[in-house]
């Protein structure tokens, strides 16, 4: 159920994706460069190496 | 795991979007736009070592070729975080950035501030961006970041007048820069005119709200909710009034404001081209001198436009909201949206005014008086 969840939330962004890719970002291969920022639920900080060991589905988006 | 990020300037209008959708995984904020996406949404699937295994993972695929794979730790290469060190040095950025001087030191002070250093230092992040866009006038993302933060504090109680305009200004310089980033073009197009929006940004709200209602949950709080711009929806055709208003005081004998108010103009784009369409921003706030405050059992704030001949307006008589105490202070916005015709060019004068009920706090005398506004531009 949970892999079904991932594959739903996959398909949705990528049907809303309509932009070229970002030709800035990370490239497959390469390790995705850490970051921390503010979480918006209480605005502490996560780092994506906070899930190293995980695999993550990263998502940028704007909720407009 | 799902990780989010989101690209947009209030936070908790994405944790409101996440509640009503229901989203159980963590969402951070990057209002600065400090991962450099020029687009989204981006989704990237990220191993168990860090490692980017896709940058569009196919969902007929993404079982068996990314989640049910065990990979190799065999990264070619490591980009440099773009994020400052959590938690922030900020007295040694700031010494870093005051002894070299270079813009990219000044931008990495700024955006410790931004990100970490609360509305407190919020002023000093502005000055930061400033520095750095001083040192190079080519830094796109320091404009860009400047304006995030001239917004941001726009909206709070220790504001310069002139900070919505001058974000505006900044996201405009930091657009010319780089005309491909289209999260910066968002950030304009989300307070421009309609004839700009590539969709209304944030008209789910109200459906938004109501749904998580009926579910018998409370909505997250907006401290600044979506009004005007934000929720106007895109238009193919510039919408011009379709009938003419009566002119309020067409003679000019309602009485003038003794300074008792003051109005702001702020156009969106900055830079306005003939033949396109600008969204007019137009607030009045209250003197820090006067002790009057506005009256709210009259008629609400209205705003006469009187465009000059091959000028279009959406709206010619306008109305600001009215509270429903019967006495305020708040600031009052109005807005509408301009047609340029595209023979256009040099200063155009739009001469506008309002009228408005006011009551004085001692002794309560009450008057209607008028505030002639001056919206003029350069049409480039």
């Amino acid at each position: 159920m949970h892999h079904l969840f991932l594959v739903l939330i996959v398909m949705i962004v990528g049907a809303l994706s309509g932009f070229r890719a970002n030709a800035d970002q990370p490239k497959t291969g390469e390790r995705h460069p850490d970051f921390t920022l503010p979480r918006i639920s209480d605005g502490q900080a996560m780092s994506l190496s906070d899930l190293r060991g995980k695999k993550v589905l990263l998502i940028q988006f704007a909720s407009w | 795991m799902l990780l989010g990020v989101t690209q947009e300037q209030h936070p908790e209008r994405c944790r409101l979007f996440a509640q009503w959708k229901q989203f159980g995984w963590p969402i951070l904020h990057d209002p600065i736009n400090v991962l450099g996406a020029s687009a989204v949404p981006i989704v990237m699937a990220i191993d168990e070592h860090g490692i980017v295994r896709s940058t569009r993972p196919a969902s007929d695929t993404f079982e068996a070729d990314f989640l049910n794979q065990a990979f190799p730790d065999d990264a070619t290469h490591t980009p440099p975080s773009p994020t400052p060190k959590h938690p922030p040095a900020f007295d040694d950025l700031k010494d870093n950035a005051s002894s070299g001087n270079s813009a990219p030191a000044w931008r990495q002070y700024g955006d410790a501030l931004a990100l970490w250093g609360g509305e407190d230092r919020l002023s000093e992040a502005i000055a930061a961006y400033r520095n750095a866009t001083t040192c190079d006038a080519a830094d796109g993302p320091a404009w860009f970041r400047l304006g995030v933060c001239l917004r941001r504090r726009s909206e709070l109680s220790f504001k310069e007048s002139d900070d919505f305009r001058r974000a505006v200004e900044s996201w405009g310089t930091a657009l010319e820069l780089d005309p491909n980033q289209y999260i910066w073009r968002r950030r304009i197009q989300q307070y421009g005119p309609r004839l700009d929006k590539p969709y209304p940004f944030y008209d789910w709200v109200p459906e938004a709200e109501e749904a998580i209602r009926l579910r018998g949950e409370t909505p997250v709080s907006l401290p600044v909710r979506p009004d005007g711009a934000e929720i106007a929806g895109p238009l193919r055709v510039f919408a011009a009034q379709k009938e003419r208003p009566t002119n309020p005081d067409p003679d000019g004998k309602v009485l003038r404001d003794a300074g008792s108010v003051i109005s702001q103009v702020v156009l969106v784009p900055a830079t306005v081209r003939a033949g396109q369409s600008v969204r007019v921003h137009l607030n009045f706030r209250l003197t820090a001198a006067t002790s009057d405050h506005w009256n709210n059992e009259a008629e609400p704030l209205r705003l006469w436009v009187n465009p000059p001949d091959g000028y279009a307006v959406s709206e010619q008589l306008l109305a600001a909201e009215l509270p429903k105490a019967a006495v305020s202070s708040e600031e009052r916005t109005v807005g509408f949206e301009i047609k340029v015709p595209s023979d256009a060019t040099g200063i155009v004068r739009i001469p506008a005014y309002a009228l408005y009920h006011l009551c004085e706090d001692r002794q309560g005398l009450c008057r209607f008086v008028r505030l002639d506004v001056n919206i003029e531009f350069e049409v480039r």
